[in-house]
């Protein structure tokens, strides 16, 4: 595809286009590990999918560990940076986004441990971080109490510990697997995610119930 | 029955919790791909009974979502991307740099003229460094001065947000195309448009001039919606500033707020007043119908979810439709639409058929 005369020349850094959809058209079909080890190679064209398809799920993920925006695009920056040098010595990796979202998780604690800014401390510590909304946009069913039914969602969800909020929003907003939550949120054992994300649901419901007995 | 009250009452209920913590099936809901699709369909298929769990299901998981939910502009984009290619090239040259070149000529000189030779030694290294980097610097970030062209388009199905280089924003709608210079000229900021988009364009002296077919539509700064039809027809409705619209056949004629302009592919062409919800809301997510006939309702969805639908036996031609959705997944529209009407419909990957058993 290099032949391909609408492409930069290569050997100056190559910035595609924003409507450039080469690196979709090559990569789209191919798996994560095949993708990152191509990047790993040196292959400009994956670095270019991989950044073109994660970077903006990044920034939104990082930006329920910060509220300073600037801060997220830095680590963002400087994670991509660092895996660019790397290359050639990166492990295999089953999911991108995944493996990602660890390492911007991992930039952010190592960052707050340098840091006395108040938006860059460690992540859990900042109590608003990963507020999850409870939005039910169904028109269709219109019902008298639904807007006190979502709310009464909404408290229980509030309720929910940072760690557990984490997990359900890459479990539902994110669509990840056990597994993927596992690396993102850097646990061990796959088992892990499991539990955190069925206590936080054990603990809505716990939460609903109590509300609805007290008030039928 | 209400799908909150459900998630209340049957939460201990093995179904609902058995389908939200199901990795499978939020991929699913998430992430369609063929084969999870696939799956799944047939399960429905074999369970008709549980389509409702389903949906109540699939609702609750799409309910959950980051509370704050900043958006990475096209500015921030390249900015970032930009700087990690720049970033890279800093790294590559210091390996190299000079400090390392430095052991080899300094010793010979040293033991003649000790102080001096090393100075001038540092100095030759200053001069070859400063004019590798001048090299660099030079040939590196200067822009080669052509226009590039950036295009972006939307399948059927999706929808996207552009931001333009001087601030204005477009949100594209499905079908549709625009083409944009990455970098707008001194004097005029043009963009080409095929199908539908809304502009947010952002005041300034060089005027904003939107290309559909041979028909421009020119700004200063304002928010209009341009779509033109399959058949031909173009309209462009105004919601704050003001626009001028110059047609084929060399008229020109100017909109205030409220007002839409619809021109004709032969050129004849009226304005009207518009209902902003039915013509601008899907840039916000609503679906709009709005006394809408089969083959408009037809033509919606195959536009906004990307889908090929076929009609099977009678309809009745003066019947038609009205309902607003918001963000809503395509089993609930032809739900809805379908309720209403007595129709039945058949989802099958990506080919819908509405059948009408009277």
């Amino acid at each position: 595809m290099n032949h391909n005369p609408k492409l930069p020349n290569n050997e100056h850094s190559t910035i595609y286009p924003l409507g450039h959809s080469e690196s979709i058209k090559v990569y789209e079909s191919k798996s994560d590990v095949d993708i990152w080890n191509a990047f790993n190679k040196g292959d400009e064209i994956a670095f270019n999918y991989i950044y073109r398809m994660y970077v903006t799920v990044l920034f939104k993920y990082g930006c329920q560990m910060s509220r300073d925006h600037n801060h997220i695009q830095d680590c963002i920056h400087n994670i991509f940076i660092d895996l660019r040098r790397k290359r050639g010595q990166l492990n295999e990796v089953q999911s991108i986004k995944a493996y990602l979202f660890k390492i911007l998780y991992r930039e952010l604690i190592r960052k707050s441990n340098k840091s006395k800014e108040e938006a860059h401390q460690y992540p859990e510590n900042i109590p608003d971080n990963f507020s999850i909304e409870f939005s039910q946009e169904t028109k269709l069913i219109q019902q008298e109490n639904a807007q006190e039914k979502i709310e009464r969602i909404q408290s229980a969800i509030n309720k929910l510990t940072c760690r557990q909020r984490q997990a359900i929003l890459l479990f539902y907003e994110e669509g990840m697997t056990y597994k993927e939550i596992s690396v993102a949120m850097d646990f061990i054992e796959v088992k892990s995610a499991r539990k955190v994300i069925y206590r936080a649901l054990d603990t809505m419901k716990t939460l609903l119930q109590t509300k609805s007995e007290n008030e039928g | 029955m209400d799908l909150l009250s459900i998630y209340n009452m049957k939460y201990k209920d093995y179904d609902i919790a058995h389908f939200i913590t199901d990795e499978f099936f939020i991929q699913w809901i998430k992430n369609p791909t063929d084969n999870n699709s696939h799956f799944w369909e047939k399960w429905m298929e074999q369970h008709p009974e549980k389509r409702q769990l389903v949906t109540e299901a699939a609702n609750l998981i799409r309910s959950v979502k980051y509370a704050d939910n900043p958006e990475f502009t096209d500015r921030m984009y390249v900015e970032t991307f930009e700087k990690i290619l720049k970033a890279d090239n800093h790294f590559r040259q210091n390996p190299i740099g000079p400090t390392k070149t430095s052991p080899t000529p300094t010793k010979k000189v040293n033991s003649l003229f000790p102080v001096r030779g090393i100075a001038a030694s540092l100095l030759l290294l200053f001069c070859i460094w400063a004019q590798y980097e001048a090299f660099n610097f030079k040939t590196d970030p200067e822009p080669i001065p052509e226009i590039v062209l950036v295009k972006r388009a939307n399948p059927a199905g999706q929808k996207s947000v552009i931001d333009l280089p001087d601030g204005s924003r477009i949100h594209l709608n499905a079908n549709s195309e625009i083409e944009f210079p990455r970098e707008f000229s001194n004097d005029i900021r043009l963009v080409s448009l095929t199908g539908e988009a809304f502009f947010e364009i952002e005041k300034e002296n060089r005027p904003f001039i939107v290309q559909s077919g041979k028909t421009k539509i020119q700004v200063l700064g304002t928010s209009f919606n341009v779509n033109k039809k399959e058949n031909g027809s173009l309209y462009v409705a105004l919601v704050t500033g003001k626009v001028s619209v110059d047609t084929q056949n060399g008229s020109r004629m100017t909109l205030e707020p409220n007002e839409m302009l619809v021109l004709e592919d032969g050129g004849a062409y009226r304005k009207t007043g518009f209902d902003p919800k039915e013509v601008i809301g899907w840039k916000d997510k609503y679906l709009v119908f709005k006394t809408s006939s089969l083959s408009e309702i037809r033509r919606k969805l195959e536009q906004w979810y990307g889908v090929k639908i076929e009609l099977k036996g009678d309809f009745d031609e003066k019947w038609t439709y009205s309902g607003i959705y918001k963000d809503e997944m395509l089993e609930n529209v032809l739900r809805g639409i379908c309720m209403t009407s007595g129709m039945n419909y058949k989802i099958d990957k990506k080919q819908i058929t509405i059948t009408n058993p009277k």
